[in-house]
């Protein structure tokens, strides 16, 4: 590897009387690609945040470039060549792609106070060409998609980091792919191979273990604030870190197999010809009691819509939704809740969570009217059973009182389904349900979707990866251009293999 | 060190609308001699009393992040008509008010939700209805209710106890008020949508029923309110509302509520109600200006809701 670039040496960071940080020792070189691993709240942020300039640690001292480092704001940080991708969107929505890049570096193009938005925005194209991105910069960024405005964001900090320290910069991403798709992902890979062979340094977190295996030299691993494990790539196998990561080994059975039903051929919902135009075309389905449903397609195939239909979110242009016999029209969720379909939304902070509000209240909310009595709650009850779930699901928080917005993603999560599962609805549309869930809360969660099934509900999943949709279903619809490729039954023991699915999905 | 700081500073904000109410308490203890003899406390309940049902009604709209600029104009409407008809009627019309507040927070209500318009514009337009109402059956100024018909309105200056009754009835609603926004599902409802209406109405709640249930009890408190200032004045006075919206605003702000929705009780908004008729009851009694009154009202209101509200937000871009 080439020069020592960044340097960590004994790195805590207190809270109070909380330990969150401890004794962390990391080594950075030039022109390499450093996995960081850890379940949430193992302290991956934290560092993040010291090393960026967010917060400042309470021991031990950071090297960079042989100086002694330290940045108290994330300004003061990228004038030494580090740059953080957060995890949380921060472009401005109604500014152009340009004015987002050079946010706060204005000054390079302007004379006597008038800025030249043409010499910015062909600026522009060079810094996201990098990246392999060519769309008009001159495009408001509330008008561009997740996966576009998360490259945007890594352009961005890359020409933020590179113009102060080219060849020399560290770039931290945290969870960059989450929000994009397979071929994205891979494009964003290409990219960081590309910037890496430059001489900069990349830190990549991710829940996504195959994904750290595929594109880092070394890995480092974060388990409870403490470093478990440092080790190349090459060693490494997916058991191995997750051993390293939750402290135990993993069972073998990721999915948790050995729970699942085997669906009744009671049909619980039955969806005809349904079509929304420009979305999807003339779909029919039958969802049976006890069956978890997959639909498999790239974005944009229609699967999305598809849920957004099924939980009220959207109109359909034609078609039936027969449950029990009748055809439902359903003009919002509400109306979905009361014949029984509730969804977990994909974008848990802006759909899922009710931040400033309670779990007790963010549990509850979905079965209020069922536990009204003579038009009163009882509080000693409601608390009682907010209290039940947070045991059941594991969550791990202070009391039922604590806000939602206070928990780990994982946790939060663990909260929606807790929603979902007191609200009483048979049928659940899981949409993304393991999104940006560290791997111990993953296996969780699948361990909830079973006991969903053993208890006779219904569920429509769509995977966060196809390798979940295929483990956890009973039977994936396999859809393409909004039409209806194929059908696969998921047994135990006799799955379909990705490669049979991704064969109907391109 | 600096978590104990935050700490600090929290645990002041938490407390901050208790801690102003006793601080005015104790400037004007100081400042204006006899503030605190029972004339003077009797005389801050009476006049706080239609304000607490006012502003805690308004309470409801603010936690789901609305905001009603016309709740005046119902004061003065509702006011004008029980000063006119109770002496046809007799106290029954109080209850008829209850009724036109239901009406009038309803339409409110339903324009917001069912058209998904701004509360600000929507109250801002009807108000002109209400304000109409009042004008035109009180064209010429004050009417006030004649001497012979002052029996009906006796009870509200009978003190039960040291308490002036209308103080007790204005208790009353707010217990009434407090039960509906902790116990009921539609209090819970409301909430959820001040905090994050996307996600409310995703997990399955009608959220436009939340939005409507809120106008319609701040339309009954505004009615209520309006009755009993006719009763406190023994007139009907078309006007009376004009300067209340903003009072009763700024007594929810002052209580701590956010003005953002999610978060807030009607417990918090008494106490601001109380603080800012305890400042206007001292400055009185120290004889200052009119004039200066309400400038140093404001600066008042503007230190207080600046130490009440926290800053939130900071820490929205980092998780």
């Amino acid at each position: 590897m080439g020069e020592l670039l960044f340097e960590a040496k004994g790195i805590g960071k207190d809270y109070g009387a909380t330990t969150v940080l401890h004794d962390i020792d990391m080594k950075i070189s030039s022109g390499e690609i450093i996995g960081l691993i850890g379940e949430n709240g193992a302290g991956k942020s934290t560092l993040m945040k010291i090393i960026s300039g967010v917060e400042k640690q309470s021991f031990g001292t950071m090297t960079l470039r042989g100086k002694p480092y330290s940045a108290n704001t994330i300004l003061e940080a990228n004038h030494h060549g580090i740059g953080m991708v957060f995890q949380e969107q921060s472009l401005v929505g109604n500014l152009t792609v340009a004015q987002n890049i050079y946010l706060n570096r204005e000054k390079k193009y302007s004379t006597a106070g008038f800025v030249s938005w043409r010499k910015m925005n062909v600026d522009a194209k060079k810094a996201i060409a990098r990246l392999g991105l060519d769309l008009d910069t001159s495009k408001k960024v509330r008008d561009l998609d997740f996966a576009t405005r998360q490259m945007i964001e890594i352009a961005k900090v890359l020409d933020v980091v590179e113009e102060t320290a080219s060849g020399k910069a560290i770039i931290l991403l945290d969870e960059p792919t989450t929000v994009l798709s397979n071929e994205e992902i891979d494009k964003l890979f290409e990219n960081m191979r590309n910037v890496a062979a430059r001489g900069n340094a990349i830190i990549f977190i991710s829940h996504r273990l195959d994904e750290v295996l595929k594109i880092t030299d070394r890995i480092y691993v974060f388990k409870d604030g403490a470093e478990t494990a440092e080790m190349p790539t090459k060693g490494a196998d997916i058991n191995i870190l997750y051993e390293k990561m939750v402290g135990r080994s993993t069972t073998g059975e990721f999915y948790v197999e050995h729970k699942q039903t085997v669906p009744t051929d009671e049909v619980v919902m039955s969806v005809k010809d349904l079509s929304v135009f420009g979305s999807f075309n003339h779909i029919s389905f039958d969802l049976h009691k006890g069956e978890v449903l997959g639909l498999c397609g790239v974005e944009g195939s229609g699967k999305e819509s598809i849920c957004a239909v099924l939980v009220g979110d959207e109109a359909p242009t034609s078609g039936e939704i027969v449950i029990n016999g009748k055809n439902q029209n359903f003009a919002n969720p509400y109306q979905a809740r009361k014949k029984g379909i509730l969804g977990v939304p994909k974008e848990r902070r802006s759909e899922g969570m009710i931040g400033i509000l309670s779990l007790e209240d963010n549990i509850l909310i979905s079965h209020l009217d069922g536990l009204t009595k003579r038009g009163l709650l009882n509080g000693k009850k409601t608390r009682a059973i907010a209290d039940e779930w947070i045991k059941k699901a594991g969550i791990k928080c202070t009391s039922a009182e604590e806000r939602i917005n206070q928990l780990s993603g994982g946790n939060a999560q663990k909260v929606i389904f807790a929603r979902a599962l007191e609200s009483g609805c048979r049928i659940l549309i899981l949409n993304h349900p393991t999104r940006g869930v560290d791997v111990g809360s993953k296996e969780e969660i699948y361990s909830l979707v079973r006991d969903m099934t053993a208890a006779g509900n219904s569920i429509i999943l769509l995977g966060d990866t196809l390798d979940e949709c295929i483990g956890l279903s009973s039977r994936c619809i396999v859809l393409r251009d909004g039409l209806i490729t194929g059908s696969f039954e998921c047994q135990v023991g006799n799955k379909p293999s990705q490669k049979n699915i991704v064969e109907k999905m391109m | 060190m600096t978590k104990k700081k935050a700490f600090k500073q929290e645990y002041l904000t938490k407390y901050m609308y208790l801690i102003s109410l006793v601080l005015v308490m104790v400037v004007f203890s100081i400042f204006a001699p006899g503030f605190l003899s029972l004339y003077s406390l009797q005389n801050i309940m009476f006049e706080a009393a239609p304000l607490l049902i006012l502003a805690g009604g308004l309470s409801f709209i603010i936690y789901t992040g609305g905001i009603d600029l016309g709740a005046g104009a119902m004061v003065s409407c509702t006011c004008v008509l029980t000063g006119i008809y109770i002496a046809k009627m007799g106290n029954i019309i109080v209850l008829l008010m209850i009724l036109a507040g239901v009406v009038m927070g309803t339409l409110n209500g339903v324009i917001t939700a069912k058209l998904k318009l701004p509360s600000f514009i929507v109250t801002l337009c009807t108000q002109n209805f209400w304000n109409y109402v009042a004008l035109i059956l009180c064209p010429n100024g004050s009417i006030i209710i004649p001497m012979n018909m002052r029996s009906i309105v006796k009870w509200t200056t009978v003190k039960i106890g040291v308490i002036p009754s209308t103080f007790l009835l204005a208790i009353l609603v707010i217990f009434l008020l407090y039960v509906f926004q902790q116990y009921t599902f539609y209090g819970k409802s409301i909430f959820a949508v001040g905090a994050n209406a996307n996600a409310t109405r995703l997990a399955g709640v009608n959220i436009d029923a939340a939005q409507i249930s809120a106008f319609t009890i701040s339309g009954v408190c505004s009615a209520l309110a309006g009755a009993l200032y006719a009763y406190k004045l023994k007139s009907a006075v078309p006007t009376i509302g004009t300067s209340l919206t903003l009072t009763a605003i700024a007594s929810v702000a002052l209580g701590g509520t956010s003005m953002a929705g999610g978060r807030g009780s009607v417990l918090r908004t008494s106490i601001g109600v109380l603080t800012i008729t305890a400042v206007t009851s001292g400055l009185d009694m120290m004889g200052a200006d009119p004039l200066w009154k309400n400038i140093i009202i404001g600066v008042i209101l503007i230190g207080a809701v600046c130490l009440n509200s926290d800053s939130q937000g900071r820490d929205l871009i980092i998780k």
